[in-house]
């Protein structure tokens, strides 16, 4: 009870928004149809809950991004090690991902579209594209900053070079797979969101394209609501098994 | 056992550091040292002289540039459990428990289930660690780390221990406690002790014999014989003897310490 006190507390900042929205435009100040009152928004959200249109849409964009993702991570993790641990494979893809990194990849998007098709294959590429650099990067960092006395440590307790891999550089370097995957999380939502947007058809953003397109500002509005809960509650996720894998890291046992 | 087989023998190794910026290093030069079987030697000398790097060498940790080292197994080529070691920051794997640390070692030995569980309780108790075996290190204080990653060495029973200032966080108190938990293992094992500290006194406690090193770059200015720690006397830090020992060596010290201050550490 204490819990969700406070966790409705800290969210205030939110509700005080709301309420003044909600007078903006009880008092008329905008036009409903630049701005929908909070009120038809929720009447929306709810509408769209009861029919079970939102169940539809945001399982439809949560299996593209979710698969993206993990498709992300399953390749990006063991290309990251790689990196990190042969010479020849880091001199070949250090300058893709300098070059990769930085660049706005929902830009590809047309090149996957004629490679895989307008369905889902093009929108999971597109989320496991945008989402590995991430990935990649924060996997090859962890490999490399492994501590050299905790990988000495290990030999001279008679362990193999393999069992080194294996018990302490995927162990030691879990804390930073995590923070790639963390970042990727989101990104791979905002990506598949994106794509459905511009390529339309089901989905989260394929609704948002569709109300746009009829200007039902209150139905787009609905759909900027029901992304950010599916992000918020997808990111939670991530952190809540970021705190159970990682029960013995230093960031979960705060000293003094 | 009995002390014979284990000794160590380095000939003229040197030993240098090329970093990626800055100018090179030598850390060690022409180091050449005959340490007996169950002896138990000390490394004394000024910060940055090549004390952790000789200890490295040792283990294996690092290929050797010139000279060679030999033990009872052979020439050194590589880290083995016949080599255990502390290190100055414990390395202890954060992701076990300290009885999940200590029992690492032995599983590589093939010492499993209960017997491993015995064998680590006891290494742990031995260190006065008994209650914390489920605590990760990340939860305990800096001189209990240290005293887990003793523990987690002394478990795999190595016929060379190589300790790389193993007391250097312990409070006076622990400390002293500490050394004379060693001595009675060194003494109970005929274990080959090589033991890096920056303190005198601790050397002088020790040590059969003591390896004075020179400031930058290192080399073995003085090679002193010590073996008060035969005696297993409480009293002796106050002995008039004893701390004779501890000026000499102290004034041996000094004109490196000087140096080593000259070089800007
Ligand atoms: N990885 C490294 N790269 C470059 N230089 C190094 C490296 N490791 C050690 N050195 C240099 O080699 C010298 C000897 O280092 P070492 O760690 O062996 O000294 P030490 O006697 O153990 O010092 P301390 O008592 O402070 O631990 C130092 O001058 C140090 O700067
Ligand atoms: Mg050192």
């Amino acid at each position: 009870m204490r819990e969700i006190l406070r966790w409705l507390a800290r969210l205030s900042p939110i509700f005080v928004l709301l309420l003044v929205w909600e007078a903006v435009a009880l008092a008329g100040l905008v036009k409903p149809f630049l701005l929908p009152a909070p009120h038809a928004v929720a009447g929306r959200v709810w509408h769209d809950l009861a029919s079970g249109q939102f169940a539809l849409n945001a399982s439809l964009t949560l299996y593209r991004a979710l698969v993206g993702f993990v498709l992300a991570c399953v390749i990006g993790v063991p290309a990251g090690i790689l990196i990190a641990s042969e010479r020849w494979v880091r001199w070949l893809a250090e300058p893709l991902i300098s070059v990769g990194f930085p660049m706005p990849k929902i830009a590809f998007l047309p090149v996957f579209m004629l490679w895989f098709g307008v369905y889902d294959l093009s929108k999971i590429v597109m989320v496991c594209f945008a989402a590995i650099f991430a990935v990649v990067a924060a996997a090859e960092a962890g490999t490399r900053g492994v501590d050299k006395f905790m990988l000495w440590s290990a030999r001279a307790m008679g362990a193999s070079r393999a069992d080194v891999f294996r018990e302490v550089v995927l162990p030691a370097a879990m804390p930073q797979f995590l923070t790639g995957m963390q970042i990727a999380l989101p990104v791979s939502l905002i990506t598949a969101v994106a794509a459905e947007m511009l390529m339309g058809g089901a989905g989260l953003g394929g609704a948002m394209l569709a109300a746009g397109n009829y200007a039902d500002s209150p139905g787009v509005f609905a759909g900027i609501v029901e992304t950010s809960v599916v992000g918020l509650v997808a990111v939670a996720g991530m952190t809540a098994l970021r705190r159970h894998l990682l029960r013995w890291h230093a960031e979960f046992n705060p000293r003094g | 056992m009995s002390k014979s087989g284990f000794g160590i023998e380095i000939e003229g190794i040197t030993h240098g550091y090329v970093p990626r910026s800055g100018k090179p290093t030598v850390a060690l030069d022409n180091v050449s040292l005959s340490i007996a079987p169950g002896e138990f030697h000390a490394l004394l000398g000024p910060s940055g002289c090549g004390k952790s790097t000789l200890l490295f060498l040792i283990g294996g940790f690092q290929k050797i540039q010139q000279g060679t080292i030999r033990t009872a197994r052979g020439l050194v080529s590589e880290p083995g459990p016949d080599r255990g070691i502390v290190f100055q920051n414990f390395a202890l794997f954060p992701w076990k428990t300290v009885i999940e640390n200590v029992r690492y070692g032995l599983e590589k030995k093939g010492i499993k289930g209960s017997e491993a569980e015995q064998r680590a309780k006891h290494y742990i108790d031995l260190v006065h660690l008994s209650g914390f075996e489920k605590a990760f290190p990340t939860q305990l204080s800096g001189g209990m780390q240290q005293r887990a990653a003793i523990a987690r060495t002394l478990a795999i029973d190595p016929d060379i221990l190589l300790m790389d200032e193993p007391f250097g966080a312990l409070d006076a108190q622990t400390r002293r406690i500490m050394q004379e938990e060693l001595l009675t293992i060194w003494r109970g094992t005929g274990k080959t002790v090589v033991f890096v500290t920056h303190d005198v006194a601790e050397a002088v406690f020790l040590a059969d014999r003591i390896s004075v090193m020179s400031a930058r770059p290192g080399r073995i200015k003085r090679l002193v014989s010590a073996e008060f720690n035969r005696s297993a006397d409480p009293t002796i830090h106050k002995s008039p003897a004893f701390n004779d020992m501890v000026e000499q060596v102290w004034e041996m010290v000094r004109d490196e310490v000087d140096q080593a201050r000259a070089q800007g550490h």
